[in-house]
């Protein structure tokens, strides 16, 4: 036996003599089990908190769902409702972002912890401004008063257009929850349908002719297009934050491709 | 680069050891490390750069203290204790035959865990005690005031030099032995866990001060404090089992870590 293997049986001073200790919490091997004593209470915590947030998508959808009825039947008492309901989506704001901040202070959570955390503050913030949007078209509803002179191929665009954000809204949720990239992704195509719609009712707008009432409640139906543009966008928002999650990296996906400018007409040739 | 080149690095006057100069960089080749036939570091390559901060952060025996105790060639201290491979300061091998080991412990010095001032010595002597011992004398009153402010002690006990070390608070006592490694100028200092034994004020104190030092050092400091590393660290090694599984600069490794040990490791999830 060589003078080396001899020693082996000094043990290293109490400092170093750890060896143990690593056996028993420091393999990938034994962390399965460590990991339910580890920061179990800061996990739950933290899984609470994105249920939250993912909660006031839902809270969005109902927004959505109810204002785009109330746009559909000019049905002013739920827009009422929507408006009112608003409180509960800054609610769900407020909650979340305390939650955030005291997890923040009382955890310092790092890593992959700390980049959902991240993305959970910004994308409550979006919930939050989505909320407004769903307001904002609700405070339209009743400046046509009861029986507005509807153009009905404006108003399907709208539906459709309603349709593509409620649709994008709940694919952000899903793509959240799931960390699917790829999901995430496809909110860029979707957005570049409501894109198209939203100039398609801004065209509608201009040719919707000479009657001052049609052409009052056509203005306000530009506003309702781009307050759901703006949905839309903050679900893409919501999206990029899956990724930031998952890899780490903040990127911008793709903007739609920009709209193509229209030829100037000479004067006289437009609809009228 | 011989022993007494990095001698020659020291400068002359004590005033001096205050000002910034270039540290030297340290580099593990393959290093392993033994007790008896116990492998501790099992073939770990790293750089700790010159004028860095970088912090190890791993599991309880999971070989970050010996190591780092490695470097200055404490480990051999310890019966049947032996290291394999190179450390390299600069391009100056510390475990080559021809290299004096006090001169390789001079230019690397190491503050420990639990502060341990000479404690029958006034707060003078702790700090003179390195500069009286070398070869070069100069002004040792000059050296000691250089050392007590560069750690950043000097307003606290101008006044009572010549009281016991032992009778200063733990805080006091750790920069008192950061002040004595200073005293000698080292190229390199080794914190093996400088803040576990302190109260928070005293924590964030020694924290500015590595702040302080690696104007002038290269600091490498072993902690179990994750935050503290997150603080202090401009990169930061994570080690498991022996063996260094990644180093990155310190933003990365707390917000983006590349090896998911890494990521379980500083989320809390084992350890």
């Amino acid at each position: 036996m060589s003078p080396g293997s001899s020693a082996s049986d000094e043990h290293p001073p109490a400092g170093l003599r750890a060896g143990t200790a690593t056996e028993r919490h420091g393999t990938p091997a034994a962390s399965d089990e460590a990991h339910a004593q580890g920061r179990a209470h800061f996990q739950a915590q933290l899984q609470q908190l994105e249920a939250n947030a993912l909660g006031g998508l839902d809270l969005i959808v109902e927004q959505l769902d109810r204002v785009l009825e109330a746009l559909q039947h000019q049905d002013v008492e739920l827009a009422q409702m929507v408006i009112a309901d608003d409180d509960r989506v800054d609610g769900r704001y407020l909650e979340v972002h305390q939650g955030i901040l005291s997890l923040l202070a009382l955890q310092a959570p790092v890593a992959g912890d700390l980049r959902l955390v991240a993305a959970l503050l910004h994308m409550i913030k979006h919930i939050e401004r989505m909320g407004d949007q769903c307001v904002n078209i609700a405070k339209l509803i009743p400046l046509s008063g009861y029986e507005p002179p509807v153009h009905r191929e404006m108003l399907d665009a709208l539906a459709k257009m309603g349709a593509f954000a409620r649709s994008e809204v709940v694919q952000s949720k899903a793509a959240f929850a799931a960390r699917d990239v790829g999901l995430a992704e496809d909110l860029v195509r979707q957005d570049r349908e409501i894109n198209r719609l939203n100039r398609e009712i801004f065209r509608l707008a201009i040719e919707i002719g000479d009657d001052p009432d049609t052409r009052e409640w056509a203005m306000h139906m530009t506003l309702v297009a781009r307050a759901l543009e703006r949905i839309g966008d903050n679900a893409v928002d919501i999206g990029e934050q899956v990724a930031f999650v998952v890899t780490g990296l903040f990127r911008e996906f793709p903007a739609p491709r920009p709209p193509v400018p229209r030829a100037p007409q000479p004067p006289g040739t437009q609809a009228s | 680069m011989t022993t007494g080149a990095l001698a020659d690095r020291a400068p002359a006057g004590g005033e001096a050891s205050l000002q910034a100069k270039p540290g030297l960089s340290v580099r593990l080749e393959q290093l392993r490390a033994f007790y008896g036939s116990a492998e501790q570091v099992k073939g770990v390559d790293l750089e700790f750069r010159a004028n860095e901060v970088t912090a190890i952060i791993g599991p309880s025996g999971c070989g970050k203290s010996t190591m780092v105790r490695c470097i200055n060639r404490m480990h051999e201290e310890i019966p049947g204790a032996r290291a394999e491979g190179r450390v390299l300061l600069e391009d100056l091998d510390v475990y080559d035959p021809s290299v004096d080991v006090v001169a390789v412990r001079r230019a690397v010095g190491m503050v420990f865990q639990k502060p341990n001032p000479f404690p029958t010595m006034s707060i003078f002597d702790n700090v003179a005690a390195g500069p009286r011992l070398s070869s070069r004398r100069g002004d040792i009153r000059a050296k000691v005031e250089a050392a007590l402010r560069g750690a950043g002690l000097w307003d606290e006990v101008a006044d009572r030099l010549d009281e016991p070390g032992a009778g200063l608070s733990g805080g006091q006592q750790q920069r008192l032995c950061i002040a004595r490694s200073l005293a000698v100028d080292p190229e390199v200092i080794l914190m093996d866990e400088p803040c576990s034994a302190l109260d928070p004020i005293a924590t964030l104190k020694i924290e500015e001060l590595i702040e302080e030092l690696k104007r002038r050092v290269t600091i490498v400091i072993v902690t179990h404090n994750m935050q503290q590393a997150a603080r202090v660290a401009d990169r930061t090694a994570f080690m498991l089992d022996g063996r260094l599984v990644e180093i990155g600069p310190t933003q990365e490794i707390f917000t983006k870590p590349s090896d998911s040990r890494t990521e379980e490791y500083v989320t809390g999830k084992f350890g």
